[in-house]
């Protein structure tokens, strides 16, 4: 004779499925252009490789391997940022090409951290990132490195219970992790001192 | 059966009973709503409306399905308002209303709609009305069991019973965002308890509470903003 507890079922069935599965995800979004003034300044934008190939890969005990690549889509989400920021940005193919520019922005990737509602005994999967822009005088001299924290998160309870819930809250959490990143160096890089005396200069 | 009953204190209040025992095997759900009107509202033709949640805090949300059926039944009523998708709007004014940084008070509103990229933006797309909706659904309470045998000639049979109670409970804040002020806001609170009797085979009777909370909400929200007060 078998038992079973019904209000159970459905549980059993979605942990079987996904419970120690992990996750793999690719980050594909287009985050949008920002509705901001531009700065008057040509500006040279280096992507830096750790922007380019940047895969996270994460063991979390008893839930699985996780894997979250970030690493085509970055390159695009800062293109338009800084498209939008400053009246000319040219793409630099090194950092000695600057091109007579007035400055040179390299955005770095630092870190990734995230977490799963299991870990967190919440209901969202939550995605930190870490990034630094690296901003050279066109002499080559370090003027400042600022720091870009970005945060997304994602409702577990926006995903049916048959749905891969860990790949597609960890994907919609980075989505808006990039698009928190934008936000804020849209909103504040400019307020940035040695921006602002860059843009004071260019305008004397 | 509703009951307007009116507070002093404010300009207009409005407090709804409805009661819904639906259709057979559906279980009863009891919602109320309540009005509070800051400012005179109404609709012309081209005016829109966007329905918001709020996402800035680390450990509750309002359900995106939630934000949506009150977009979907605003679209649906007798007086149709025209209604822009919350994704649509948020990408049209990115990064304004990005979680971190959207407007919490309507002070802050009067601060990004001065920006005149973004004045323009609103006023191209003829956004009228912010809604936010701060709120959730929970499972108050649940008890009971229920088992299921396979018996000779792998029949399954059940017997038991479960039960559960859900809470919804919403707030919807109307800003007017040509006038730049609160124009008053309707909250609803609804709850209502499901049951799954078993003798041989289950029979879900399930309330169906969050769904209560957004029509009678969106029924109020209607109200409010194409009446003109």
């Amino acid at each position: 004779m078998t038992v079973v507890r019904l209000g159970l079922l459905p549980v059993a069935v979605a942990f079987a499925v996904f419970g120690c599965t992990g996750a793999n995800v690719v980050v594909n979004t287009v985050v949008p252009s920002p509705l901001v003034e531009p700065l008057p300044l040509r500006v040279g934008v280096f992507f830096d490789e750790s922007l380019r190939g940047y895969v996270h890969e994460e063991t979390v005990e008893d839930h699985g391997d996780f894997r979250i690549e970030l690493g085509s889509v970055q390159v695009p989400v800062f293109e338009r940022a800084f498209d939008a920021l400053f009246e000319e940005t040219v793409a630099l193919s090194s950092m000695e090409a600057t091109d007579g520019v007035a400055a040179v922005i390299v955005p770095v990737f630092e870190e990734l951290q995230f977490s799963i509602p299991a870990q967190t005994r919440g209901q969202f999967f939550e995605v930190w990132i870490k990034y630094r822009i690296d901003v050279f005088g066109s002499d080559g001299e370090l003027l400042t490195s600022w720091a870009l924290p970005a945060y997304g998160k994602s409702n577990e309870r926006n995903f049916g219970f048959m749905e891969d819930s860990k790949g597609s809250g960890l994907t919609e959490a980075s989505v808006w992790a990039l698009r928190d990143a934008a936000a804020h160096l849209s909103l504040y890089f400019p307020r940035v001192p040695e921006i602002a005396e860059l843009v004071q200069g260019g305008q004397g | 059966m509703r009951a307007i009953v009116w507070s002093g204190a404010l300009r207009a209040a409005g407090v709804g009973a409805i009661g819904i025992c639906a259709a057979a095997l559906s279980g009863c759900v009891t919602a109320t709503v309540q009005e509070v009107r800051e400012a005179e509202t109404g609709m012309t033709e081209g005016d829109r409306v966007v329905v918001l949640g709020r996402r800035h805090k680390t450990r509750s949300e309002t359900e995106t399905d939630f934000i949506d059926c009150v977009s979907d039944q605003l679209t649906r009523k007798r007086e149709p308002v025209n209604v822009m998708s919350e994704g649509e709007f948020v990408d049209s004014v990115f990064p304004w209303f990005e979680p971190l940084v959207a407007p919490l008070e309507v002070d802050d509103l009067s601060h990004v709609i001065s920006k005149p990229l973004v004045a323009e933006r609103i006023d191209e797309i003829g956004v009228r009305y912010l809604v936010w909706i701060e709120g959730h659904t929970e499972r108050t309470a649940e008890a009971g069991r229920l088992t299921c045998n396979v018996i000779s000639g792998a029949i399954p049979a059940c017997i038991g019973f479960l039960t559960w109670d859900n809470d919804s409970n919403y707030e919807a804040s109307i800003w007017d965002v040509r006038t730049g002020i609160n124009a008053g806001r309707v909250s609803t609170e609804a709850s209502g308890t499901s049951f799954v009797p078993a003798v041989v085979v289950p029979i879900p009777i399930i309330a169906r509470v969050r769904q209560s909370a957004c029509t009678t909400l969106s029924e109020q929200l209607q109200a409010f903003l194409v009446s003109e007060h």
